[in-house]
């Protein structure tokens, strides 16, 4: 049976480092080598700011990170009721002529081993991501 | 989880030497942002970033850079980065960024 941890962190830049610290604790309590926890703080952290920078002002006053430690892979959910957003309109990074914005979600897609974007507009969004433990 | 920067001018070479120490992320980008345009205003030098002491960035530190890169490559002037450590290093490369800041 897998273990379940839930944070319901408040929509503000300050709280994402404390974010990171938590899931680094709880990757290196899953067993995941210093890479992998790096990637998934990393992931995680760019996931939150995504909810703290587009989430609309006023609006999201906190979300939520779901963590499921699972047989050999952990399962992160970062849930908001930020609003959403067409993730139709999102496109990838021109690496060739970078530009300051965009890079988040590319970076997560590129850490993690599995990402699920849904976003219903009008409500918020929620980011899937799972890393295996190789 | 903070953010030190020093900041000195080397009048020989003409550039900037800005040493980072800690972690950049959305709640300190603002930080480096102001120091990087700071030195630029009282100087329109080349900026070496030192980030032997960086521990972490994120996406929003690397905008704070590739947006300093493309308003000083208008002057004809550089943005660059040394000694990033390794986690810093795969970031930079994922997002192809080595190739303009870490000629």
């Amino acid at each position: 049976m897998s273990d379940i941890l839930k944070l319901s962190v408040p929509g503000k830049p300050e709280y994402v480092g404390m974010v990171r610290l938590a899931i680094s604790s709880l990757a290196n309590h899953a067993g995941f080598d210093i890479e992998a926890i790096e990637d998934i703080k990393v992931a995680v952290s760019e996931a939150c700011t995504n909810v703290v920078c587009h989430g609309q002002v006023g609006f999201c006053s906190s979300y939520e990170v779901d963590c499921e430690i699972g047989n050999n892979k952990l399962i992160i959910s970062i849930i908001d009721q930020a609003g959403g957003y067409d993730i139709n309109n999102y496109k990838e990074p021109n690496i060739d002529c970078p530009k300051q914005g965009g890079l988040g979600v590319f970076i997560i897609k590129a850490l993690m081993d599995e990402v699920i974007i849904c976003s219903d507009i009008g409500t918020g969004t929620s980011i899937k991501m799972v890393k295996y433990c190789k | 989880m903070s953010l030190q920067i020093q900041s000195n001018y080397n009048q020989e070479l003409n550039k900037w030497d800005l040493k980072l120490e800690g972690e950049i992320d959305l709640f300190t980008a603002s930080k480096l942002k102001a120091k990087i345009e700071e030195a630029y205003e009282i100087n329109q030098s080349n900026i070496e970033l030192d980030l032997t002491d960086l521990n972490y960035i994120d996406s929003t530190g690397l905008g704070v850079m590739i947006g300093a890169y493309g308003k000083m490559k208008e002057n004809n002037k550089s943005i660059i980065l040394l000694n990033p450590k390794d986690n810093i290093k795969k970031l930079l490369s994922i997002t192809n960024l080595d190739k303009v800041l870490c000629p």
